[in-house]
């Protein structure tokens, strides 16, 4: 073989600089992930989250995400679609239980490590209460993290109360009190207002109550105690909220048909002194009714008669274990989940959001708004998870998702049972899944 | 064809087999033959009294869209003015989506300020308001009166078309014979639209049989389940209890209802055209 020709030549350098170019271009082929969101779909969230995502973007050339909104109303059918086709997406961040729900079924990838990582920079100890983070512990491994807080209060009309020198209530019997003396239909007020229809957010305040009289559904261990161990305490919970629209009557009468924004719409009118309501409704009043914001507190969680706690929904994001870019899907939410980051969200709508680590609770952002100052000071240091003191069961995610004790507030208003009834029927069917 | 048979027939076929299986909150399933149709059938289960919600949600929403589509098809037989805008009109509700709908009917059956209340106060109709979504012996009647507004519009273009073709002869030849207007309404006009009542019943209480967007969002089943029909519990137990199996094995009941409803649909069809 003697030497290369000129032409031979040039084909060959010619023929590896293509190569070599190829293979570079394939090592700098960005690492693509898809990412659904449940509950960041509102036009001020997306704008805000696609500028979270670009400044990720620039700090990360080399991971693309490809953000997807999907319905509240179809997660489940979405959801279960995708696992059954493999096609989940990559990251997702969804309701409550979904990563439990998710790795029973195979589906998640573990998250020990991000967990590790935090708990050895400080993290760990940073996030509001340990129930946070231990929610999503299953068979020893943590199947999502948390990445955000949403908060269920009770609102007060501080003029309303002022003019009967009542001062703002801090237990159960003050409230009860308050409520009823505050509740003067004839002039288009009522105590109190919260929703009761047969949704899933009456049951969010039935748990409120269920904790502060020391009750709960799972013990320690994660065994189903509702309707047993706990059975008095829960429906002492629920007699005593339902009491307000059976016994007392200082509820709107319809409220047995009520969904989230109901109790929300009738305190922005000015027609409630109380109000259930989630964070979200800081943001309206302030939007809507920004005359009235003077005029409204947040009631510090109330004590119990065992407790002085109430429930927090931690909302996860989660990793799918058919991930062709785990690693990039981890640096993502390691990236995300740190000071600061998810600020635009909080901004964007106040009150609906919130974040999970201590730090940024004390920010001047929230301090200089009283409102947000008194959820941040009076409501998120008190919540647990609505397990509490159980946690790292997947069955959770039914009983929260198929209303199991939604119904029971439900029944209860509409006059159809008595609390005892519906705390011994909820039991029956969380009874079928444990066993 | 076939393409198309398949595309219906394998998913019942997979529905069927998942119907014979438990899943549990993992995933893991078993087979458990009919047990899931012997839960569903037996004393105590939901299915029943969703089935009975069911039965009544349709029969009320048919008859009562029947008779109003039936009404408004009389009146624009009859020569009125603006008979074309008012078609188009009654024709509305047909073209609003069903999430629109709900709200609408929420604000109207709203316990505060909604207009329905609003109104009857101020006749001094009622002393206090009336909870229409909020009363569980209401809140049927209130979701089938729904219904029956979203249905009636395809009730009266078709009963419309229906009385079109009624030869006028016949009119006139029982005038002659001395009949006043409730006979020609009895003895000519009932029996000659038969056909065309019987297709569009059937069509609409295939449709109304499977509907959920209505009763969902307006009431969630509620209140105390008094509206849960078939489609809420089917959807409940299939994505948010996870019960596959259970909600397999009700949507097949429910299919088996569907195909007698579609199969008198079929036959009444054919007779129609027949005669």
């Amino acid at each position: 073989m003697g030497a290369f020709t000129r032409r031979e030549t040039l084909v060959t350098a010619i023929g590896s600089a293509f190569a070599l170019t190829a293979a570079a271009t394939r090592a700098d082929e960005p690492a693509r992930l898809t990412f659904w969101t449940v509950r960041l779909n509102t036009p001020e969230l997306t704008r805000a989250l696609r500028g979270v995502l670009a400044d990720f973007s620039r700090a990360h050339p080399g991971i693309e995400i490809r953000q997807e909104p999907v319905s509240g109303n179809l997660v489940y059918p979405k959801f279960l679609a995708a696992a059954q086709g493999q096609a989940m997406p990559d990251i997702a961040e969804a309701y409550t239980y979904h990563p439990l729900q998710f790795a029973a079924m195979g589906q998640m990838e573990k998250l020990d490590d991000i967990i590790d990582g935090w708990r050895a920079d400080g993290t760990l100890a940073n996030i509001i209460n340990e129930y946070a983070y231990k929610k999503f512990l299953w068979q020893d491994h943590y199947w999502g993290v948390p990445y955000n807080l949403d908060i269920r209060a009770i609102y007060y009309r501080r003029d309303l109360l002022a003019a009967k020198n009542i001062a703002p209530p801090t237990n159960w019997d003050e409230f009860q009190a308050a409520a009823v003396a505050l509740n003067d239909p004839a002039h288009g007020i009522f105590g109190l207002v919260f929703p009761a229809g047969d949704f899933h957010i009456a049951q969010h305040f039935y748990m409120m109550f269920m904790l502060q009289a020391g009750g709960s559904i799972l013990d320690r261990d994660g065994n189903l105690v509702f309707g047993t161990a706990a059975r008095d305490a829960n429906v002492a919970a629920l007699r005593y909220l339902t009491d307000f629209a059976t016994k007392y009557r200082v509820t709107p009468p319809g409220i047995a048909a009520y969904n989230t924004d109901d109790p929300h719409t009738v305190f922005l009118q000015g027609r409630a002194a109380f109000a259930m309501g989630t964070g979200g409704l800081i943001g309206r009043i302030q939007n809507e009714r920004p005359d009235l914001e003077s005029q409204v507190g947040v009631l510090p969680v109330l004590q119990g008669p065992a407790a002085r706690l109430t429930a927090g929904f931690y909302n996860p994001i989660f990793v799918w274990n058919g991930s062709k870019a785990k690693d990039a899907a981890k640096t993502f939410i390691r990236w995300l989940v740190a000071p600061g980051r998810l600020e635009p969200l909080y901004v964007a709508t106040a009150g609906q959001l919130w974040p999970v680590l201590k730090t940024e609770l004390a920010n001047g952002r929230v301090q200089s708004n009283r409102l947000l100052n008194e959820a941040a000071t009076g409501v998120i240091p008190y919540t647990v998870d609505f397990a509490y003191p159980g946690y790292g069961r997947p069955e959770m995610g039914v009983i929260d998702g198929e209303k199991m004790f939604a119904g029971p507030v439900n029944q209860v208003v509409a006059g159809r049972k008595t609390p005892e009834q519906a705390v011994d029927d909820a039991q029956a069917a969380m009874a079928k899944l444990f066993s | 064809m076939a393409l198309v048979s398949l595309l219906n027939l394998l998913p019942a076929a997979q529905a069927f087999l998942v119907s014979l299986q438990h899943q549990d909150v993992a995933g893991r399933t078993s087979w458990i033959g009919w047990a899931n149709y012997a839960a569903a059938l037996g004393r105590g289960d939901p299915f029943g009294p969703s089935l009975a919600h069911t039965i009544q949600y349709t029969a009320g929403s048919v008859a009562g869209a029947y008779l109003v589509g039936l009404a408004l098809a009389l009146l624009l037989s009859a020569d009125v003015r603006c008979r074309a805008l008012l078609r188009a009109l009654f024709l509305v509700p047909w073209v609003i989506p069903d999430v629109a709908t709900t709200m609408l009917w929420k604000w109207l059956y709203g316990d505060q300020f909604g207009i329905l209340n609003t109104l009857l106060l101020r006749a001094r109709l009622i002393g206090e308001p009336i909870q229409f979504l909020a009363d569980p012996d209401l809140a049927m009647a209130s979701v089938i009166a729904v219904q029956v507004w979203k249905l009636y519009p395809i009730m009266f273009v078709t009963l419309l078309a229906a009385l079109g073709n009624v030869p006028p002869e016949l009119y006139e030849a029982a005038r002659l014979d001395g009949a006043g207007r409730a006979r020609l309404f009895w003895h000519v006009t009932l029996p000659l639209i038969r056909p065309a009542s019987v297709v569009i019943s059937l069509l609409g209480a295939i449709w109304t049989f499977q509907s959920f967007d209505i009763v969902y969002l307006l009431t969630g089943g509620g209140p105390a389940d008094a509206t849960r029909v078939l489609s809420t519990l089917i959807y409940d137990k299939a994505f948010y209890a996870t019960d596959r199996g259970y909600a397999s094995a009700a949507a097949t009941l429910m299919l088996a209802v569907l195909m007698a409803l579609t199969v008198l649909y079929l036959l009444a069809y054919r007779r129609d055209r027949e005669s």
